[in-house]
Parts: structure tokens; sequence; C-alpha cells
């Protein structure tokens, strides 16, 4: 590395302002009839720092992303008017105009903190060497004093939002967009966030547009007010403070929180009322989920196959939530409160104390049993929606447990109509809003009357609107004789409940001491492929079983060689046989099989048989040493250093590669969404068990696309677009080991080609 | 699967108002292509392909233990039958190829989801990468044949077909080296049925699935689900 600049330069320089101008901006995307933003004409002078607002759906997270001029990025339609920031097209420089995403997370794109916030350092081709003091001091200007190595899934959601601003900062934006960056946050978390940016906008008044509809905290950054309308047209713009006094009965009609303004009446159902759920004739609806005090731990399973396990909650009291009933569930983020959640609804066992309905454990009952149970409603909703229409959504678990009677119904579309989706019963829930999906998924939860619910913040980010639908339906359901137990930050709604549970971020258990690295570990990704792949002549070389098995021999020494424990301090790794038995276990079921149908078919020779099987031995044992040990962030740095792939495939692979972890949790939530309403996983229909997965992986599918179009706009904010000549935050060395790993990984072929000649 | 929807995407011929190009293609209705120029790749093209490729990589791998247990038991008997069930090992490419529509994008998937699945460990070793860039050329070469101009069932189908002839191709220098000619091309034509029917016409209806749950709206399968029920 090159020694750093002699003299501490403030590495972020107060920027100037950009100066924006949208000229009759009217966009509508391919599909759509009506356009999403109607002839939007407006001018941002430099350095003005404004509020934008509007209904749920009215485009303004669509109008971000007009001034970003990534509207075609993630999306196809229809353009009309122009945007201008400085004179020139938004984004001729790169990360010009800075945008940070709304949901945590969505726009991080490397594994550790310190290469996230280069990524757009990388794509503009800033030297190397210039790098880690730049990203110091964009992490400095948000307030992260995290070392360039943390983990950026290490990090919580706020800090996460911080990151991301980081990122923009690193690229010395004249705009920044922030679409509603704390709508997911708990309140000390938003807190934390609005106070990185207030202190980001103190030291660098760069024009500024914040979407959000709770105004109270953001009132004081900012000067400027648009409003925009459910049609997409600016209806209001002016000074912060009169806006909201002029507007007022339209923001409150719009959902937005206005300061001031007291929260909305919940909204009442008589439909729900008429659902009685205490009384009635079915007795098997007694609320009997029970928990003792526990612990529960998650579990993340790694690309590699190795597994990590941490603590996630620990409640000190036992939980039995009664029929008409409120439980909250509070805590800082990361106490667990989800993973509490979670296991009530049989997702998680706990790893002391138990979780029982009635004398069976939970995680044991059937699906048609559980939904019978319980219903629960996720965080985000949008991933477990599982009918093609609204009423079908409604409808799902009613339909599993066979009572999809007349009645029934008549009483979804009286819910739904009492929650303002009267009209929406033949629409596709995925073409909903977010507070649309919202009350939908509540309203799904509790139709088929199971005695308790469980929500996991259910009124985060919510407009006023689906705010008094959520209370008014939790409050209803109770009334019902349900029991209500929800996760929150939300004060009124812990105001409402009965019983309230406070949890603490589980103490975990220090870290052991990292084992030290096996020594073939000390080679770079590119050498392990190498060795891996060596091994497939090194398999088709031999003609004869004895060739074969010499190979093997000697590849089975090299394996011993390669999984050595390095030299240096901590204790031995553990397991190294282990895992590799298990890997080899399906190849040596090949090799079976291979030896198999080669007799068959191959004229029943056994000496051709044994060849044949054996060299699916030789050809997979070095994988099953050496892939393990691929660090997929390294694999793409060489890929792009030392093999010069073309940067933008091999940093959308290592951004994939670097979630394909998450992929697990998608998974697992999209299955029990399933299972609470009565259609999961039954071991006992085994085709209808393939069906299942089929369509759980659907929707992993759908769920993974959309983690892709985000990221996609995340990045193009970030100069991915226009990165010709990318550079490398991290080096990707040959170094001795690699050597003597690929030479190592050629004797076995060597030994076959001289036993094969001889 | 509950993401099917409308029959009328296949038979309409109302694609007129977009922006992007219409080409002639396939044997019912037309194909929306990509923006020009085609090797014009858009960062969500190249991110869309990754993640596709990823997620598609865990469910190879996870029917890789699928095909190496239970259904290796039933086809013990006869290998050749076996490649009945190599239809899903080709679907990235072709799922890849109908949802981005630029030369590559088929290889590309493939190549990723072959990657994805062979790290945390399977049967073939590094052999699967392999075999993902070898399945991936088939499929690619039948989107390339076709101009880049049709993506409908048909094109689909011979793009899973192709895959078929090229993996029986390259593992007769590993897996079935000692067979006779005639078993091997056997082989390949049950490969390329497979290719046909599962990757061919089961990635056809998983992308119009993928388009009508709104997961594509930035790509011509997700436009022509919207041209033809404009809301």
């Amino acid at each position: 590395m090159a020694p750093l600049e002699p003299a501490p330069e403030p590495l972020v320089e107060p920027v100037a302002g950009g100066h924006v101008t949208l000229e009759g901006v009217t966009w509508r995307p391919f599909g759509r009839r009506e356009p999403v933003l109607r002839d939007v004409s407006l001018t941002l002078p430099p350095g003005e720092r404004v509020l934008l607002v509007g209904p749920s759906g009215s485009g303004k997270s669509t109008l971000l992303r007009a001034i970003a001029g990534l509207l075609e990025t993630a999306d196809a339609g229809e353009l009309l008017g122009s945007v201008t920031v400085d004179g020139h097209a938004p984004g001729t420089r790169a990360g010009e105009v800075g945008l940070v995403l709304q949901e945590p997370g969505a726009g991080i794109v490397a594994a550790t903190v310190g290469r996230d916030v280069a990524f757009g350092l990388e794509n503009v081709g800033t030297p190397r060497a210039d790098m880690p003091a730049a990203v110091t001091a964009a992490l400095g200007a948000v307030g992260l004093a995290h070392p360039h190595d943390t983990p950026t899934s290490a990090l919580s959601g706020g800090e996460t939002q911080r990151l991301a601003l980081a990122g923009a900062l690193a690229l010395h934006p004249s705009v920044l967009l922030l679409d509603e960056p704390t709508a997911m946050l708990d309140p000390g978390h938003a807190a934390q966030v609005r106070r990185s940016v207030a202190k980001v906008l103190a030291s660098h008044p760069v024009t500024t547009v914040v979407v959000e509809h709770v105004l109270g905290p953001w009132v004081d950054l900012v000067e400027r007010m648009l409003v925009l309308d459910g049609e997409g047209t600016l209806v209001a713009d002016g000074p912060v403070g009169d806006v909201i006094r002029e507007e007022r009965e339209r923001l409150l009609d719009m959902g937005i929180w206005v300061p001031g303004a007291p929260p909305p009446a919940p909204l009442t159902s008589s439909a729900l009322a008429s659902a009685s759920l205490g009384a009635g004739p079915s007795p098997r609806r007694t609320q009997d989920v029970a928990a003792t005090p526990m612990t529960v731990e998650r579990t993340v399973r790694l690309l590699d196959g190795s597994t990590r396990t941490r603590t996630a909650a620990a409640v000190d009291i036992p939980l039995h939530p009664s029929p008409g009933s409120a439980t909250a569930l509070v805590g800082p983020s990361g106490s667990g409160k989800s993973t509490v959640l979670l296991a009530l609804a049989g997702a998680l066992e706990p790893a002391t104390g138990s979780v029982t309905a009635g004398s069976d454990p939970v995680a044991d009952l059937g699906t048609t049993a559980l939904a019978r149970r319980l219903g629960w409603v996720p965080q985000w909703s949008s991933s477990t929606i599982l009918a093609g229409s609204v009423l079908d959504e409604v409808l799902v678990a009613s339909r599993a447990l066979g009572e999809e009677t007349p009645e029934r119904v008549a009483l979804a579309s009286r819910l739904l109509a009492d929650l303002g989706l009267g009209h929406l019963q033949a629409a596709d829930p995925r073409e909903l809003s977010g507070g649309e999906q919202r009350r939908l998924a509540i309203a799904s939860a509790v139709l088929h009357r199971p005695p308790l619910l469980l929500a996991d913040e259910p009124t985060v980010g919510q407009d006023r609107h689906t705010w008094a639908a959520v209370v008014g339906l939790l409050a209803g359901y109770r009334e019902a004789g349900g029991a209500v137990v929800v996760s929150t930050h939300d004060a009124s709604l812990i105001e409402r409940a009965h019983t309230v549970v406070t949890l603490e971020p589980p103490t975990q258990a220090p870290d052991p001491e990292p084992p030290r690295p096996v020594l073939a570990a000390r080679a770079g990704p590119l050498a392990l492929l190498l060795g891996a792949f060596a091994a497939i002549p090194a398999g088709i070389v031999p003609d004869h079983w004895r060739t074969s098995l010499v190979v093997f021999a000697v590849q089975a020494v090299l394996a011993v060689v390669a999984l050595w424990a390095a030299p240096g301090s901590g204790p031995r790794p553990r397991g190294r046989l282990r895992r590799v038995t298990l890997r080899m276990l399906p190849g040596a079921l090949g090799a079976l099989s291979v030896g198999w149908s080669t007799w068959l078919l191959g004229g029943h020779d056994t000496t051709t048989a044994v060849t044949a099987a054996l060299r699916v031995l030789v050809i997979v044992l070095p994988s099953a040493v050496l892939l393990p040990l691929v660090d997929p962030d390294r694999l793409g740095d060489h890929l792009a250093q030392r093999l010069r792939m073309p940067s933008r495939p091999v940093v959308a692979l290592a951004a994939a590669l670097q979630r394909v972890h998450t992929l697990g949790e998608v998974w697992s939530e999209i299955a029990l969404a399933r299972r609470v309403r009565g259609i999961g996983v039954d071991r006992r229909r085994p085709l209808a068990l393939i069906r299942d997965l089929g369509t759980v992986t659907f929707g992993l599918l759908v769920r993974t696309l959309r983690m892709a179009a985000d990221l996609a706009v995340a990045m193009d904010a970030r100069g991915f677009a226009s990165a010709s000549r990318r550079t490398w935050f991290a080096p990707a060395p040959w170094r001795w080991a690699d050597t003597l790993l690929v030479v190592g990984s050629l004797v076995p072929l060597v030994v076959a080609v001289l036993l094969t000649r001889a | 699967m509950a993401a099917q929807t409308d029959t009328s995407a296949t038979t309409d011929g109302t694609t007129a108002t977009t922006g992007t190009t219409t080409g002639a293609g396939t044997a019912r209705g037309r194909s929306i292509l990509a923006t020009r120029p085609l090797t014009g790749w858009r960062t969500v093209d190249i991110l869309t392909i990754a993640f596709l490729g990823a997620a598609l990589g865990i469910a190879f791998w996870g029917w890789g233990v699928f095909y190496n247990g239970p259904l290796s038991a039933i086809t013990f008997g006869f290998a050749p039958l076996g490649g009945l069930f190599a239809g899903p090992w080709f679907l990235a490419g072709v799922v890849g190829g109908l949802v981005v529509r630029r030369p590559g994008a088929a290889l590309f998937c493939e190549v990723v989801a072959a990657l994805v699945s062979m790290i945390p460990g399977t049967e073939w070793g590094a052999t699967t990468l392999v075999s993902g860039i070898v399945q991936g050329l088939g499929t690619e070469i039948a989107f390339a044949l076709l101009g880049y101009r049709a993506f409908g069932i048909a094109a689909a189908m011979l793009a899973g077909a192709l895959a078929g002839p090229f993996a029986a191709a390259y593992e007769s220098f590993t897996w079935i080296q000692d067979w006779s000619l005639a078993w091997k091309v056997a082989y390949a034509g049950v490969l390329a049925l497979s290719g046909a029917v599962v990757a061919g016409a089961g990635g056809w209806l998983l992308t119009r699935a993928l388009a009508a749950a709104g997961a594509l709206n930035a790509f011509p399968p997700g436009q022509e689900h919207r041209e033809t029920r404009a809301v």
C-alpha cells in the first residue's frame, strides 16, 4: 500500500449544492394507463433542503429516482419532460446525486463496511492508496467509527442506513436524496440517522430532498416542502411551516403524520366483531399456546456449508397470552422481539425452555393444526403473499381448514370493505401499496379466527390511515376474544397493551478463539479452484483402475497435507475429517452409480466399471477438500484483477454470492407464512410436498429479483453504470501458497500421465 | 402455481405502444426484445442474472440432493433414465435468456447457478462448473441461432433441448466414457427431451409466472405481461 498523504486534509471537502431543474416530467410505466408522475415542474436552488410528502403510492420514490436519473434503471416506461442537475443530465458525474433507499441493507454491496463505502470510489477509478482515508472520512461524517473490516451484516438497521449515507458522501454528491430513510427503524435508530443527516448537512450544504410521512422530526432540518397528490401532481410547494399550516387538512387526508395532530381514531370493523372468537361452536379454538422462560438461538448457514449460531433472544418470564389480552414485546433492535414471535409460531425451537400448545411443542404441530391455533403477521408483508387475488389471499387459511362457507366469504368481503380494500378484491395483492399489503396481511391472519395473533412491528412506517386500520383491527380482534402479541416500538400501541415484556439483547457467549486455519486456506480462491479443476484430467487420463487407485492414494496424502493445521496460535481446527467425509458421501454414491451404469452399458466389463467408479472419486476428492475454502468475496477480487474478467459482471456475482446466505432466511419466512395459514409442508402428503417446495422456491425467486432491482438502483446511484475503468479496494495478490497449492495439485495428474504412458 | 394468470399473452398482437422494438419470432405471438444495443447491458440486467443464478443455484443444490438420493435409487437400474430428470439443471440458462434477452445472458446465468451449487459441495465437485459452462453454451447457442429475436415457448424449448447434447458430449469424456456409442447417443436424446420439457417449457412458464408476479417489470417479459392487461 502507498503511504497516506503527509498532511491531514479534510478528505470529504465541502461541496456546493447542485441546481436541480425538472420541466414537465411525466412518467408512465409500461402497462399502466395512468402516469405515476404528471407534469412535474420544479427548481431546487443549490443547497436547498426539501421535504417531499404525499399519500402512499403517490410517486414520491419515483420522483426521487427521476431526479437521480435512475427511472429506467429498474423499470420500463414512457418518460416525458426533462431533468437537469447544474445544467446537465443527472449522474453525468458519477455519484453526483446520492440516494439512500428505504429498506436498510437494500443498497449494501459488499461484505465489509470499508469495501461498501469504497464501492463508488472503485467505480470512478480512485487509486487504491487513496481509498482508506476517503472511506474513514466518509464514515466519520456520518458518525460511524467502525473499523473497515467490520462485516456489514453486523450493523443494526440504523447503522446500515448511515453506512448507505457514507457510501453516497464518499463520491461528493451535490444532491442528496433520502427515500423514507427512517421508516423501517425504531425511534432510537431513527433519531440516530436524523442526527447523522443533520451533521452531514451542517458540514456539506448540498441540495437535499427527503421523503417522509412523519413530518415532526424533519421540519427543523428542511426549509421547503413539496406535496404530491395521489395522482402524481405537485399540489403544494412553499416554506415548510406555511405548507403545514395551510395544507393541514389535505395532509391529514393523505394520511401524513402532521406535527401536533393527535393519532387518528382506530378504525372499527363490524365484520370482525361479528366473527366472535371466544364463544361459538368451535371448542378447538381455545388459546393454549404458552411459553416457559426461554432462550432462542438463530443459525446462519454460510455458503461453504458451515453454520454460525448465536443466542438471538432470552425471555425470563413465562408467556401465556389469555383471551382478550394484548401483550407488547418491547426492547431495542437486536433484543430478539421478532425471534420470540417466531418461537411462539413454532418456526424456531427454543434452545432452553419450551413453547407448547396444550401438551405438544408448537414446532411439532401440523400445518392445519397450527393455523387453527395462531395467526402471524411478518414485518415485511410483501414477501409472504400467497394468492393471486386480494379476496383469495384473505381466504387462504379458511380454505385450507375446509371452512370456506358462503358466510365466511361474505365476512371476508365485509372485512376488506371495512379496511378500505373492498374495491380491490379482484386485484393482485402484489400490486397493492405497502400500507394496503399490511392491512391485507392482518386481515388474512385473523379471518379464520385463530385464538392467538402474533404481529411483528405492525405499525412501523405506516401512514395514519393504515395505522388506524391496524390498531383498530388488533383492538377488534381482541374484543372478539382473541389474544394478541405484538413486537413494537410504537408508544400508542404499547399504551394499549395489558402486558409489556421488555427484552434485552441477550448476552452472547464470548466468541471462542478462532481455530488456526488449515494450510490450504492460505491460498487464494483462484489457486483453490485450479487445484480442484486439476483433478478432472487426473481422473480422465488413467485407463486402468490400478492407475486410478495410485492417483487416488496420492491425492489422499496431499489432502492430509492441505488440511494440516497451519502453524500459529489458537486451537487446532476441529471436524476436518468429518467435513471431508460428509462432502465425499455424494461423490461416493455417484461413483457407485457411474460404476454400475458403465458395467451395464459398457459391455459388462468389471475392470472398466471399477475404473469408471474410481475416476469419479479422483475427480471429486480435491473439490471436497479445497472448494469449501473459497472465500466468495475474494473470488470477485481475483477474477477481476488476476484473470481480468469484465468487472461489472464480476461485481454483480460477488454481490449475489455475498447475499446467498440471506436466501435461507427468506426461504424460512415464506415457508412459515404458508405453514401458519394451513398450506405448509405436510409430511403426510408427499406429493403436495413437491408442489409446496416449488411454490416456496418461486416466492424466493420473486424476492431475489426485487433485491436485484433495488440493488441496481443503489449501485447506479454510485456510478456503477459508467464504471469502465474500475479500481479495487482490496488487492488480489498471488502468493507462494498459491503456487505451492497449484503445483501440489498437479502431482496426481503427472502421476496419472506417467503411469498411463508406462 | 398461484401466479399463473391469463391466457391471452401468447395470442395478442397489441404490443405496439411501447418504446422498445418488437421482432418477429416465435410460433405464436411476438417477443418484445431488450433495448438496443443488445450488448448494452444495464446494471439491472447484470444483477438480475447474477441473483437469479444464485437463487437457482441453491435450488440446484437442493435438487442435487434429491437427484443423488431418492432418484438415483429409482434410476439405478438403468442410467440413461436418469437423464429424464436432468432437465432442471438447464433451467437457469433458459430463464436467464428469456428474462434479459441479451447475448450471454443464458450462459452467465447457468454459470452462476453452477458455481453457487458447487461451493456447498455436490456429487460432481468442480466438474459442476464445467457442466454449467457447457450446458449454458448449448442454451446460449439456441438463442443466438434465433438471432436473439424469439423468446416464445418454442424458442425456450429449443434452448432447453440444445443443452442436452452439449451436456452429453461433455459427459462422454467424464462420467459415461465407457458406454457404447449407441447408448451415448440415446442418452443425449433423453437429455434433450428432458431439457425441452422441463427447462424449456418449464422455464417459459416460470418466466411468465415471474412476470405476472410483477418481478420482471424492468424486462421484456414483464412488459409483455403488462401490455396484455394494462391497468
